[in-house]
Formats: structure tokens, sequence, C-alpha cells
């Protein structure tokens, strides 16, 4: 009957604009350590990577290979004193993190890397919007947690959403970085998106490959904040 | 005195035979067109239903098409590289090409921009429905410039017009046209953005597609000739899986649509049988009680030395003759009535039908006149054969050894033989042909039989305290020459079929559900902060719209199912969990009481959660089927963090065909009010205009809130559905109608079984109250016995079809059954009175002189 395939539809876009569809989960990295991790987090410090399902790993057979998972091996490799948590969700506006940052924020956070907005983007959600739900978010690690380092992810649409709007949106990451005093990752997906080889299939969702790529992105910003 | 000698060893002359019928048929020529009334009723209802059938099916499938707009689309998200383009460029006669993809459109004159989904169009796609724009031809000239056909809710949203422009990327495009309706629109995609179509020639120059770009590419394909699309898609389907590209048939798009086409065409092939069986009953009917009539000439003719295989074939040549005429005939009123109902009927009908003259329906009708005509009348003819001439004379011919020739059952087994293969051609399966001539096999034998029960019970029963009156009525029931079986079987099984339909209609139409009837939703608002959730409800009820449903949804995932983790999986191939319910994340909600599209299935349903103690959770069917969960089950959640100890406490049935959140998981309320959430509102628009101003206030008030607008999509399907609904229904009562005809004439033709008994009754001094009181008591007896009986198998019949055809819940109408039980009762009556009144009406031996 068309309204299962609609209310089937409903739930494929609640996920995709999060901009994941559904998302596997991140195994026992992901939040699930949010309220166990304040037990131990004496010892570890933590990093949390809150964001949507580019961060959770949408898509993926094994979620450890999301870039927030290639991240956690490398620090485990270099016997770095930190504990990784995902916090992605698939389908997360920018709206919808400024609602569960209250959540998280329950447990220890020493480096908080601030990945949303792609979702916002893909429904051409208005950029003001977008810049005042990061800016909460913020001040409400800020607040928190005024030790915190924080790290801003850039991100960017497809170019199919009109010059005038990637670029107003673009925009949002570097002016609320410099704004804040914040670290700053020019754009999570650089070299990997628009690319079909480092994409899955919906060409949206990197792949293993892609999110490798992207977790260097990052690391180059994060390794300076360890 | 020397025996005249007949000589057996004569020649048969054809002639002679031919000559005999014809002279036998002038005896009573107004008896004879009450059989052949029989006959024609039968056969024009058979031919007028199956012409409607196959007609309403046409225009069904033609309405379908419309759901893509094209025999085959292909699309995918890639660029097609040359071997594919080979392939694509190859198929159909006529080819349109799409790329569509979503964008940020600018307003010049309000200022306003909004996410659109851009379709840049090449070739004459859509092929079947239109662009349904205003103005109208706007649909195909705005491919001739720079122009657009904006969506409706958007125009009135931005407060544009034709003539005016909107910016898409770069370009500038006049707006040339409303668009109010399009063919191949599906999903939510369209319903969170609203269309823009612009020529595909002015597509590069907006500068929106470059590396990066998300871009969905269709290619839509019209075959001028029928192809076998199962075959040519299974050709394709490799390549074009190999390069991450769909393809959808009209045919698969009607699957998915829903289960109305399904339930409609397994409808008409119901229709179709009861069709077939109605006019088997119209002639199997009349041509029986003829026959059986005619032994009496039959046994003369014998004695005048006429062979028994003359007579035989003198009748049956008769018969053929009879069941030719009736055939044809009933076929052209059939077609008649076909042809003029509608035209009849024109204000009154929502749709127009399509009557073409189907030589199908008019050949299998009189095909089926004339085979059905044989075989019954074989039935009494063949005893001819084997009895001698005096003994046909005698009144109890009618229990003489009929049963043990064994061409009598080779008779029968034709009749059932070809019932199956006529069926087969309404169902076009054997097994479900099979059945149903295995269902009608046993209602006729629960009727005959309760006929036979009520013969013995009679002559049990009545005895001499009984009234003159009641002993002789109810003594009609069993007496030699009685009309008991033929009637009970005749009224039985019409009735059987006239309250099948109205059952399986009354639930089909139920399942038929409108999005713009009622309060279906058709809107969905979502990602619905907390803090937004009243003031979004208080702006929708602002704005006159209902809140339909607004429910919270969080999103979790399961950690643990019996103490198994998804590590414990990898590690352990026994546990019989697939890895996708761990992996799945879940969205679900919370609240106190089941929805009104769930059903509990197993468990009792917890509404509050106490705390400190395990979550009692409400699972879905299909989820607990996969993961094999029971009652009681320990599950462990982890709602973004927090480990959350719970277990089954119930399993529900959901009915996922609602536009509304349905869940697989659902919590008790007490424990995730907490938990990061969003909420989601479901309303009903009414009208494009309530969409553009709500959206608008929506988009102000709250930005982040995003809204699908089901209404564009839903038009499409709903004017589909609407049609099929009001097909069942048109063929349902069409088909009852036809059916009460059918059990009129039938009743008509015993016209003659009474008439001798009752005018020697009135010889003997009965008065006309007398006989007006036997006739009346036996038909009330047959007439309400048979229908009660035909009801209550209805009731059965009706419930497995539900379950076994349709596959849909079984629910009954009991007022129709009684009403209808009366009206065929007072039917029969009636009838059976009408037949009579000559015989109360005119001097007895002026009716001995006419019908003797």
């Amino acid at each position: 009957m068309h309204q299962f395939k609609i209310t089937f539809l409903l739930f494929a876009v609640v996920a995709l604009a999060a901009c994941g569809q559904k998302k596997k989960p991140a195994d026992n990295q992901t939040p699930a350590a949010a309220v166990v991790a304040t037990a131990d987090s004496s010892s570890q410090k933590t990093i949390v990577f809150f964001g949507n399902s580019l961060t959770a790993g949408y898509g993926l057979d094994d979620p450890s290979n999301s870039f927030p998972g290639v991240i956690k091996n490398k620090i485990d490799s270099l016997k770095l004193p930190y504990k990784v948590v995902n916090a992605g969700l698939s389908g997360e506006t920018t709206a919808g993190g400024n609602g569960r940052i209250g959540w998280l924020l329950k447990q220890k956070i020493d480096v908080f890397l601030l990945e949303l907005g792609a979702n916002d983007g893909l429904r051409g959600i208005p950029v003001d919007g977008t810049s005042k739900n990061l800016q909460s978010i913020i001040d409400k690690v800020k607040a928190k947690y005024p030790d915190a380092k924080i790290v801003l992810l850039g991100m960017m649409v497809p170019p199919n959403m009109g010059a005038d709007y990637s670029n107003k949106f673009k925009a949002v990451f570097p002016a609320l970085a410099s704004k804040n005093k914040v670290s700053l990752v020019p754009f999570l997906l650089k070299d990997v998106a628009g690319v079909p080889a480092l994409n899955q299939a919906d060409g949206i969702h990197p792949s293993v490959q892609g999110a490798k790529i992207a977790a260097q992105n990052v690391w180059v910003v994060l390794k300076d904040l360890l | 005195m020397e025996t005249l000698a007949v000589n057996y060893k004569r020649k048969m002359n054809i002639g002679w035979l031919f000559t005999m019928a014809w002279r036998d048929s002038r005896k009573n020529r107004s008896r004879l067109f009450l059989f052949i009334s029989a006959i024609v009723f039968g056969i024009a209802a058979l031919v007028a239903i199956y012409a409607f059938k196959y007609n309403v099916q046409n225009d069904i499938n033609g309405q379908a098409a419309t759901l893509i707009g094209a025999d085959l689309s292909i699309s995918g998200n890639k660029p097609v590289d040359a071997s594919l383009t080979k392939l694509l460029d190859s198929l159909g006669d006529e080819r349109s090409q799409e790329r569509s993809f979503a964008s940020m459109a600018f307003f010049p004159k309000s200022k306003g921009t909004r996410l659109i989904q851009v379709r840049a169009l090449q070739g004459n796609f859509p092929y079947y429905g239109a662009l349904e724009t205003t103005p109208e031809q706007a649909g195909t000239t705005f491919k001739k410039g720079q122009m657009a056909l904006v969506d409706k809710t958007l125009m009135l949203q931005f407060n544009a017009h034709v003539g005016d422009s909107i910016k898409i990327g770069n370009s500038l495009f006049l707006i040339n046209g409303i668009l109010n309706r399009a063919p191949g629109q599906s999903g939510v995609v369209a319903g969170i953005a609203p269309v823009v179509y612009i020529p595909m020639q002015y597509l590069e120059q907006t500068g929106l597609l470059k590396i990066g770009s998300r871009v969905n590419y269709s290619f839509y394909y019209k075959y001028n000739k029928p192809v076998n699309m199962d075959r040519l898609t299974k050709k394709i389907d490799p390549m074009l899986d190999k390069a991450g590209m769909r393809y959808e048939t009209i045919e698969g798009r009607k699957e998915s649509t829903g289960r109305n086409f399904g339930d409609l065409s397994r409808f008409l092939s119901l229709v179709g049988f009861v069709a077939l069986l109605l006019g088997c009953v119209g002639v199997a009917s009349a041509v029986h009680i003829y026959v059986r009539e005619k032994i009496t000439s039959i046994a003369i003719m014998r004695c005048l030395g006429v062979k028994a295989s003359e007579a035989f074939l003198i009748y049956l040549i008769q018969i053929v003759g009879i069941g030719l005429i009736g055939s044809v005939t009933g076929a052209a009123l059939g077609t008649a009535i076909q042809h003029l109902l509608p035209v009849l009927f024109k204000d009154f009908l929502p749709f127009t039908i399509s009557v073409q003259i189907s030589w199908m329906a008019i050949g299998q009708g009189i095909l089926l006149g004339i085979i059905i005509s044989i075989l019954f009348a074989l039935l009494p003819l063949i005893s001819v054969r084997n009895i001698s001439p005096l003994n046909t004379l005698r009144l109890s011919f009618n229990e003489a050894g009929l049963s043990r020739d064994p061409l009598r059952w080779l008779v029968y087994a034709l009749i059932i033989l070809f019932i199956v293969a006529f069926t087969f051609l309404q169902l076009d399966s054997w097994l479900g042909s099979l059945f149903f001539t295995l269902g009608i096999l046993i209602a006729f034998m629960i009727l005959a039989a309760v006929a036979w029960l009520l013969m013995r019970a009679m002559r049990l029963l009545i005895n001499g305290s009984w009234s003159y009156l009641w002993r002789q009525g109810f003594a009609n029931l069993y007496r030699p020459n009685n009309q008991t079986l033929i009637l009970m079987v005749s009224i039985g099984l019409s009735t059987m079929f006239i309250c099948i339909l109205f059952f399986i209609q009354s639930i089909l139409i139920g399942q038929v559900k409108l999005s713009s009837s009622g309060n279906q939703s058709n809107m969905i608002l979502f990602d619905i902060q907390n803090s937004q959730k009243d003031a979004v409800a208080a702006l929708t009820r602002k704005q006159g719209l209902p809140v339909l449903q607004q429910v919270p949804i969080v999103t979790l995932r399961i950690e643990q199912i019996r103490g198994k983790t998804a590590a414990d999986l990898q590690k352990d191939s026994t546990i019989k969990i697939p890895h996708g319910v761990f992996a799945y994340e879940y969205r679900v909600t919370f609240r106190d009481s089941l929805s009104d599209s769930e059903k509990l299935t197993d468990g009792t349903w917890i509404g509050k959660a106490e705390p400190g103690k395990d979550v009692p959770v409400s699972v879905e069917e299909n989820l607990a089927k996969r993961a094999s969960l029971k009652i009681g089950d320990k599950l462990v959640f982890n709602v973004q963090g927090l480990q959350m100890p719970a277990y089954v406490a119930s399993i529900r049935k959901v009915n996922w065909g609602k536009v509304q959140t349905n869940f697989q998981v659902v919590f008790p309320t007490g424990v995730l009010e907490d938990a990061p959430q969003f909420q989601v509102l479901l309303t009903h628009v009414s009208s494009n205009k309530v969409s553009a101003a709500f959206q608008q206030a929506i988009v102000h008030s709250f930005p982040n809130v995003s809204v699908i607008d089901l209404g564009l999509i839903l038009s499409v399907v709903d004017e589909l559905l609407s049609k099929i609904s009001y097909v069942i229904r048109f063929m349902s009562a069409f088909s009852i109608i036809t059916g009460i005809v059918v059990l009129i004439a039938s009743v008509r033709i015993s016209k003659y079984q009474r008439i001798q008994e009752s005018v020697l009754l009135r010889t003997l001094g009965a008065s006309r109250k007398q006989i007006f009181t036997i006739t009346a008591l036996e038909y009330l007896f047959l007439g309400s016995l048979s229908a009660l009986t035909g009801i209550l198998i209805a009731f059965a019949g009706s419930w497995l079809l539900a379950k076994y055809s349709f596959e849909i819940p079984y629910t009954v109408s009991y007022l129709p059954a009684v009403i209808l039980f009366f009206i065929i009762s007072i039917l029969t009556v009636i009838i059976g009175l009408l037949n009579s009144r000559g015989v109360l009406n005119k001097p007895p031996l002026e009716i001995l002189r006419t019908n003797a």
C-alpha cells in the first residue's frame, strides 16, 4: 500500500536527512561509553566525537571503520591516554544536536569534536539557524567543561545546492571557529567528497577508504591537541 | 393380428430429427419462451459482467501507467558510461531523459529562498498521463524556452505567478505554468522538496552540475507494442545492477503502491467466477426443468416406435437450439446493458468506464450457454436411453435407477471439468480454479443435503393433526415431482454469491484509505525539538489544522539479547540472531497505550515503567521473529550511551499500511522522557493553499523543522485508489443485481411445476385462498431455508476468501445478511405466488387447455 511505502520512507528520510541512512552501530565505542566512562575517567581522558552519520559510520559493515574509529586505532597504537567516544547519530541536525548535547555532557569531556551541519545543508535549512545551533552547542560544552578543547569540523554542501547557498554554508564554520577561538578542520571530506571510489553507493557517505582520508584530515588538527 | 414390427435397424434420418425438434417446440411457445428467458438472463449477466470486468481492468491498468508515466524507467545516481549508454539507447521506441537534484531556488520578486527538487527534462515524458499544469498547455510548451513549471504549493508559498521568474543556480527561468500534478513522482524526496521542471537544454548553464553534485539520472521508455517486461528487465538487470542503477516497471510500481491493485484483480476474478456460476445456475435450472417436463413426450414417442437414440437426439437438437438462441440473445442483451448503463448513469458516475465491445466476453458467454445447456440436458436425457417406454410413462420415473448409470457420472465429471476450465479463464490459476470449483461443489452438496434432510424431515414430521393447508404446503416439498432440490440449489447458490460479493466488497472497501478522506495524514513535520513541541502543535492548531499524531522519537540500539552481544555473535555461530538486529539504529517511541494501528498478539501491554526495574517493552511481530524474541526475554538497550536493561513484555502486530508513525519497539512511559529525542507531528492539509500558508508559518518560526507535504504524491495515488474502490463497488452492485435477476428467473421457471396440482385442487373445490396459502407456504419454506443456508455458506466462504485469497482480516456484517435473508425469502414467495396467479384467477379448464 502506498502508505506503507511512505511510512517506510519517512524513516529513510529521517535517517537520510541526518545525512545518513540507517547507520550501523558503532559497536561498544559508541556513546555507550558515556555513562560507563565517568567511572574511569580519572585515569583516562575522553575524546568525544559528536556528529551525524559521518561520525557514526553509516553504511559501513564495521563501524570501527568510521573516521572516529580510525582515529581511535591511531590513538591506541600511539598509546595515548585517551578514550574515544563515538557519539554519532544518523540523521542528526544541528538542532537535534543542540537538544541532545545535555545527555552527553553528563560525562567528563576533554576533547570535543563537533561534526554537525551536513544534514542542515542537505535540507536547505537557513544557515543562520545552523550557525546559531552550533554556537549554542559550543557554549554548552564550554559552560560545563571550560577546559575542554573543542574542534569544529567544517562541512560543505554539494554544488547542486547552488553557489549562493553553498558559499554561505561553507562560511559558517570558519566564522564560528574564529569567533569562539576553537580549532577548525576546514573540510572533513576534503579529497573524499565527489570521488565515487571513496564513497558508498549513495554517493555521500564515505567508504572505508574514504573514512581513512577523512580521519587523516582530522588527525592533522587533532594531533596537536593531544 | 400381426404385430407391427418396428424396424430398429432403420437408418437415422437427420432431417427428420430436426423437424421433430422443431415440431415439439411449437407445442407451447410461451413456456419455451420462459425457459429461454432464464438462459438469456444467465448469459446476459455473465456477458455484461465479463465485459465490464475486461474494460475496467484495462482502465485501471491505463491509470496505473500514470504512476510512472512510462513503460520502463531506469535511474541511478552516477553518470552513465559509454557501454551503458549503448544499452540505454537500444531500449524502447520513445525515450526521455531526466536529471533531478535538490537545489535552492530563489524567487526574485518575493526574495524568498527554498529547497526545491529540480527536474531537468528532455523528450516527451510523460507518455502516460500528463504534466497537469495551469495554464494547461504549459506542460508541453515550457520545453521550448528557458522556462519552468513550478509546484503549486511552492508558488503559493512565495506568492509567485505565471510570468514571474525563478532563479535556479546561475540562471533565471520564466515561470511558464503551475504544476498541479505529475506522473512518476514518488517518495518523500518530492514531498520534502517541491518539484520544479526545467528543459534539460538549459541545465548546463545553471552551473549546478559539478564534481561532487548529487544528481539522479533517469531514463524513461515507451514501447509502442506490448513487450514482455519481465523478460526484458531480467535481461538488463545484471548490467544495470553493476552500474548501480535501478529500473521500475508499471507492474512493479503497482505492487509497491499497495495491495489495492492485487485486491482489485482478485476481486474481479471472484466476480468473473460468480458471473460464470450465475450463468450456470440460470441456464442449468432452466434446461433441467425443461427436459424433465419433456419426459412424457419422449415416452409417448418411444411407444410410437421412436428409437431411444432418436429421441435422445431430437431433444438434444432442441436444447442446442434453445441454448443457442438464449445465449446469443443473452450475449446481445449483456452487451447492450454494458453499453447503456454507463450512458444512463453518466451523471452519477464519478469516472468514465470505457465501453468497448468485448468479443472475449461474448464468445465465452455463448460457448458457456450452449455447453451448459447440453450438459444439463444430458442428465435427464441419458436416463431415457435405458428405460423402457412404459417405464418412462410412470410417475416413479424420477426415482428409478438414476444413479447407477455410468454415463451419468461421466456427465457429472464433464460438468465439473467444464467449470474448472472456465474458472481457469477467469482466475488464470489451476490451483485457484480447483479450489473454487471444489468450494462450489461443497456448497452444492451442502444445499443438496439440506434439501434432502428437509424432505426426510417433512415426511416424518407431517401428520394428521396439522391443518390441511399446512400439510399440503409442506408435503409439496417431498412429494414426487417436487422442486425442492432444484430450487434449494439455485436460490441457495445465488444467495451465497450475492452475499459473498457483498461481504468481500465491504471488506475491501474498508482497506482503501484515501489520504484526502477524513483524517488521514498527508503532511509530516519532523525534527521538531523537544523545546519546540508545544509551540509547533499550538501553531498547527492555530492554523486550523488537526494534530493527528505527535510522537517523540528516540534513537537507540540493541546492545544485548538474552545476554548475547554482537561480539558474541561473531564468536559463536550457533546464536541464531542476524547481525542486522544489533547493527540497526532503532527509532522508538514511548507511550502508555497502544495506537489504533497496533494489536497485541502475545504478552501483556505495560504502559508505565517502574523505577529501578527492568523496562517492559513491546516488540513488533517481525522484529520478534527475526531476533527470535519471546515474552520475558532480557534485552539491553543502548540509549545513546546509557545501558538500559529491559525485557519483552508484549509482542505487537502493526498495520504498516497507514500514513502514520509506527515503531518496531515501543517503550512505556517513565524511562525515556529525558533521553535525546525529537518529535514527529502528523497533520492533514486540505489544499495547496493551506499547505503553503502553514509551511510558510513553520519555516518562519521553526526553521529547523522539516516539512514533508505528501499531498501531490498522494493525489495521484488517491485518484487511482478511489477509482479502484469505485470499480469494486460498481462491479459488486452490478453483479448482485444481476444475481437477483437470475434468481428471479430461476424461480420463475418453476411456474408450470405446480399447475396441474393446483388445477386439480381447484376442480375438487379448493378455494383460491387455500391454494394461495399452500403455494405461499411451500415457497416461503424453500426460500427462507435456502437463503439461510446460502448465507451461512457465504459466511464461511467469505472468511476463507478473506483469509486465503485476499489475505485481509475478516469482518462480518450481520445486518446486511439479515436484510438479504428477508429480501430473498420474500422475493421467492412473491415469485411463487406470481407463478400461480394464472391458476388462481382463471377457470381451471381454461388453464388445463392452454397448458396441458
